[in-house]
């Protein structure tokens, strides 16, 4: 069954399982996660697992400990990383190294009050919510 | 003498060659060439500031009748320094690659999390995946890498016709095709490794809008020039877009009398003519590369290795 998701790559799981966090809007447990994505399906817990462990290791998902079992929430919320994410394609972070990367070419930019809807977005998740 | 020679074309080649490349508009015309003179005029540039920092010492010390032990060691110490600005060359490519790889793997990695499942059925045949990402804006742009994106922004996607979104994302397939990513990469390593008094960010930008030129080429010959020019115009939303908000790149365009929206006229503009395959412009144009890069090592360099070889201090064992 890991093998099997293994082969064909987490992505599709991976952002399942960010989907339902975003929309639980409070932390939720491996069980909980399971228990909603495994309806129509069959999934083994452990890859439900592993899947939270890959999203907590590439840091947009915090793990917290609570009554014995481990919780999982999103560290953004999905506007707040999209905001982040776009300000990145833009090099309009404000760390340098961003400076010197060809990251992406475009087609269309984004006018001074796009950049700066993106930039309160990304300081309000800066600022830890 | 050599010395002159070289640190006048090396000059030449950073400050005046640039300069006027950047406000040339036959570019336009022969995007892919160009880009090869610009790589051809930074490669030769870098060569003649290696070569006057190994003919400078070995020509003073000459001039000053030291002995032949002196003009040894001086040598030897200038073949120092050159190595020197050739490793830092080399240090800074490796950093500028490294970066921006682990840089577009994590935002790879991120775009991946938030595309949309669906992508209404746009794909490439045979081209990058495609990622749709739900924002405000309207964006299109490509992850070059062993596992490359295009991505466009819900804004986009709304924006465009059908037409206007295949002419996009062929592209930036040409984009990801080509490798312009390599290219873009060396001019930043050559930049950031050239001290900050020094280093102009002219030909980083104006290879940057010849590389869009080729991949407006590449999407013109697989669909129709009219949705590209067309996508290109509605993906504007910046009238006024500024400088500051793009930072130190904006400001420079801005001295440089290049803005976003006059690449991009110049852009509109060349799509709006009919293709022409301009053989002689580019053969020409490929031709002064060669020239550029051959001639002052013949003319310059060659006279002066044989004059300086002979006095390098022998090799145990020789």
């Amino acid at each position: 069954m890991l093998g099997a998701v293994a082969s064909s790559g987490f992505g599709d799981l991976e952002r399942e399982v960010m989907a339902h966090l975003w929309d639980a809007g409070g932390p939720l447990t491996v069980r909980q996660v399971h228990e909603h994505l495994s309806g129509a399906r069959s999934l083994a817990y452990t890859t439900v697992m592993t899947v939270l462990d890959r999203l907590a290791k590439k840091g947009v998902v915090r793990q917290e400990r609570a009554d014995r079992a481990y919780r999982y929430a999103p560290v953004q919320t999905r506007e707040e990383m999209t905001a982040a994410l776009m300000l990145d394609a833009l090099g309009a972070t404000p760390n340098g190294p961003a400076r010197d990367a060809a990251l992406v070419h475009f087609v269309g930019r984004v006018g001074p009050e796009g950049a700066a809807a993106l930039r309160t977005a990304l300081e309000r998740a800066g600022s830890g919510s | 003498m050599t010395t002159l020679l070289l640190g006048g074309l090396g000059l030449a080649l950073s400050l005046l060659v640039p300069e006027m490349l950047a406000r040339a508009r036959w570019t336009d015309r022969a995007p892919g060439p160009a880009v090869v003179l610009w790589q051809a005029v930074t490669l030769a540039s870098v060569l003649s500031a290696v070569g006057v920092v190994l003919v400078a010492p070995e020509e003073l010390v000459r001039a000053l009748d030291t002995g032949p032990d002196v003009e040894a060691w001086v040598l030897v110490g200038a073949l120092a320094v050159a190595g020197l600005i050739v490793t830092r060359l080399m240090w800074s490519t490796a950093g500028v690659l490294l970066r921006s790889r682990r840089r577009r793997a994590r935002h790879a990695d991120l775009v991946d999390l938030l595309s949309r499942a669906e992508t209404g059925g746009l794909q490439h045949p045979g081209g990058a995946p495609l990622r749709v990402l739900d924002g405000p804006l309207p964006l299109a742009y490509c992850l070059p890498g062993r596992a490359p994106r295009v991505v466009l922004s819900g804004a986009a996607l709304q924006a465009l016709s059908a037409d206007q979104v295949q002419a996009i994302l062929a592209h930036e397939q040409a984009h990801l095709r080509a490798r312009h990513d390599l290219v873009l990469e060396s001019f930043t390593a050559v930049y950031q490794a050239v001290p900050r008094s020094l280093r102009s960010r002219v030909p980083l930008e104006s290879v940057a809008l010849l590389l869009e030129m080729v991949a407006d080429d590449a999407a013109r010959a697989r669909c129709s020039p009219v949705p590209l020019a067309s996508a290109l115009a509605a993906m504007s939303t910046d009238g006024d877009l500024g400088a500051q908000d793009l930072g130190p790149a904006g400001r420079v365009a801005r001295r440089q009398v290049r803005t976003p929206q006059g690449d991009r006229r110049r852009r509109v503009g060349r799509l709006q003519r009919p293709a022409t395959a301009e053989r002689a412009l580019r053969a020409a144009v490929l031709g002064l590369a060669v020239a550029v890069l051959v001639l002052p090592t013949a003319f310059v360099v060659a006279p002066w290795l044989a004059q300086a070889l002979p006095s390098l201090p022998p090799l145990p064992g020789w």
